[in-house]
């Protein structure tokens, strides 16, 4: 059988989406017949976190070296490279997350094989394997095929479906990748948590986007307001951060970031195609813009063709209300 | 300080990219640019000089095209640049391209390399890791603040959600995030200079590497065909005035998509 190994990323007590979502296309890789899966863990792990990736994974491996306890590129490529050449792994698989992106390529390196970055599909069973991965900000996908061994995969938050069947309940296993100090030459001085607990954009499930038709950075409360409503992350186009109204880390798009929603809201936005790239795999897209030639209307299922200053609040206040009614 | 960028040629962000008909190749149009996030990374090489003394290379991978891309850096600053001409190691996967350009660096003296965090032609955001790599050194990724002092840098690398500041030791590698800095236009002196400078070329033979290696047979991924993007249906506008649209939006997504 062929060693699946899948890399899980975690922040505090939760296992982070990306990798929940692999840990269910591993449990059915699992259920095939075809593939052992594990689960790679590095760093603390409270009973609480314990208990949620037992419930995902038939086998979840932590690594306790105290080196692993913060992220450092060269100390993580090594234990997972290290472990996947001990266990004769035939896929290393983690989430196309800033992280999983800036150290699988060593890993590959490493293992002296290819990779595939930021797939958003796969066909496990070909031989050899194949993925499917945008390439020109999504103006085209490509199907690579994997024929080295093992393959190193990232795969992109909100592509595959979560869905692990009840019963799973892994085993647990604690090792040590050992001699790693010498390997990291990286030191992480300090860490600035910028966006409190909301959900990251690259993982989201439902973002609310503003760009220039906001008029001011004060009134993003009104895409604040609509995001909290529903439970949401902030969005950004270039122009509304170059403008300093938001931060970098909200901007979407071809110099921004890749979002993938189930629902994704934008609104005062014209749809440049430099926007369009980092969100154009979203699964709803309903656009509000006053102007009823924008070209963002050509990307949404839906749109409100308005002024946002009234359709935004009108929004939120509804959704309010049908909260209440429950 | 001897900085080396790594500068990528990659269509422009706006040329049209097709798929032809055998779905085998693209055919894209002939407009291209020096790679967005490349620009960040030469523009922070030419400050770290300013600061530090010292020279900026840039190298290229690439075809014969790729001489444009070189020119750029040679105008906006770079003292040196060199092609490593090799339409299939330029052509190929992360995994070639990071071996081929990991030859040539270490042929170099540097105490910094500056690389975009990704190419938005293949948009794979692998090859500096996996340079950085191959050389046994330590990266940043992602950075969007670089300080230079007494042998090491500290980057702040912008990872989602989080700011994280990173202390290293050089040499290494880093790759150059939108934010970092504000590239400069090259003023019309650099364009003159950079347009009578010879660019030197290597062939990746002259890197202790085999054409072979990059062929199709032997690389370790590889594109088998592309296919379009899904087409979204046809925009569904929702009438009335703004209160009665906002209603009806809210009524879709919860009782007909089932999102929110
Ligand atoms: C190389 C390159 C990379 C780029 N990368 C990115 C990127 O990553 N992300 C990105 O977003 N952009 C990027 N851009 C910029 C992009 O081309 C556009 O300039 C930008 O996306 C436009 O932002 P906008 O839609 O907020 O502003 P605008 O284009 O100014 O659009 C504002 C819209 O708001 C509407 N509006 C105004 N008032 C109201 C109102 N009261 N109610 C409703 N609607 C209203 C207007 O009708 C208009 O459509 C990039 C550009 C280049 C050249
Ligand atoms: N052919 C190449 N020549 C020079 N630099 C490259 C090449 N390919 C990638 N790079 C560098 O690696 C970065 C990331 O590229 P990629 O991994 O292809 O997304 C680019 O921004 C460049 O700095």
């Amino acid at each position: 059988m062929d060693k699946v190994l899948v890399f899980v990323e975690t922040r505090g007590d939760e296992p982070r989406k990306a990798s929940l979502e692999l840990l269910c296309e591993a449990e059915k890789l699992a259920a095939s017949g075809k593939f052992t899966v594990e689960a790679v863990c590095f760093g603390a792990m409270s009973d609480t976190l314990k208990g949620k990736l037992l419930a995902s994974a038939r086998k979840l491996v932590r690594f306790t070296d105290p080196e692993l306890a913060a992220y450092s590129p060269e100390g993580y490529a090594r234990a997972l490279a290290g472990y996947a050449a001990e266990t004769g792994a035939r896929l290393v698989l983690a989430g196309a997350t800033g992280t999983g992106r800036d150290f699988l390529p060593r890993v590959a390196v490493m293992l002296g094989t290819g990779m595939v970055s930021d797939v958003t599909g796969a066909n496990w069973f070909d031989e050899p394997m194949t993925f499917v991965r945008p390439m020109f900000g999504g103006k085209v996908f490509a199907e690579i095929a994997a024929p080295a061994s093992p393959v190193v995969v990232t795969a992109r938050p909100n592509s595959f479906a979560m869905d692990m069947p009840e019963g799973v309940s892994g085993e647990y296993e604690e090792r040590a990748a050992g001699a790693l100090a010498d390997a990291i030459h990286t030191r992480v001085v300090r860490v600035e948590e910028t966006k409190g607990d909301a959900v990251d954009l690259t993982e989201a499930d439902l973002i609310v986007a503003g760009g220039r038709g906001l008029k001011a950075a004060e009134n993003f409360k009104l895409i604040e307001d609509l995001a909290a409503a529903i439970g949401g992350t902030v969005g950004a186009t270039r122009s509304v951060v170059d403008a300093k109204w938001r931060d970098q880390a909200d901007q979407i798009g071809k110099s921004g970031k890749t979002v993938s929603p189930k629902l994704y809201i934008g609104a005062g936005i014209s749809g440049a195609i430099h926007h369009i790239m980092g969100m154009d795999t979203s699964k709803v897209v309903l656009v509000v813009n006053r102007d009823p030639n924008a070209i963002i209307f050509n990307y949404a299922n839906y749109g409100i063709v308005g002024d946002l200053f009234e359709v935004l609040p009108a929004m939120t206040e509804e959704i309010g209300k049908r909260r209440e009614r429950g | 300080m001897n900085i080396l960028v790594l500068v990528k040629q990659v269509p422009d962000p706006e040329a049209l990219v097709e798929i032809a008909s055998s779905g085998k190749d693209l055919n894209i149009e002939p407009k291209f640019a020096i790679n967005l996030f490349d620009e960040f990374a030469l523009e922070e090489a030419l400050r770290v000089r300013e600061k530090h003394g010292g020279k900026v290379k840039a190298i290229s991978l690439g075809g014969s095209k790729a001489i444009e891309a070189l020119r750029t850096a040679i105008a906006m600053g770079a003292d040196e640049a060199m092609l490593i001409e090799d339409e299939a190691f330029a052509g190929g996967d992360g995994y070639n391209t990071a071996l081929a350009l990991s030859k040539a660096l270490e042929k170099e003296t540097f105490d910094i390399v500056l690389a975009g965090r990704q190419a938005i032609d293949a948009d794979r955001g692998e090859v500096p890791q996996m340079v950085a790599q191959f050389l046994g050194l330590p990266h940043v990724g992602v950075v969007v603040k670089l300080d230079i002092s007494d042998g090491k840098a500290v980057a702040e690398s912008s990872l989602e959600g989080a700011k994280e500041v990173v202390e290293v030791a050089l040499p290494a590698v880093f790759t150059a995030q939108k934010g970092l800095n504000e590239p400069r236009v090259p003023l019309i002196t650099g364009v003159m200079k950079a347009m009578k400078v010879q660019i030197p070329k290597v062939a990746v033979e002259d890197l202790g590497l085999t054409k072979d290696v990059a062929a199709p047979e032997n690389s370790k991924t590889k594109i088998v065909r592309y296919l379009p993007p899904k087409k979204r249906p046809a925009v569904q506008l929702i009438p009335g005035e703004a209160r009665e649209a906002a209603a009806e939006a809210v009524r879709i997504l919860i009782d007909v998509e089932r999102v929110i």
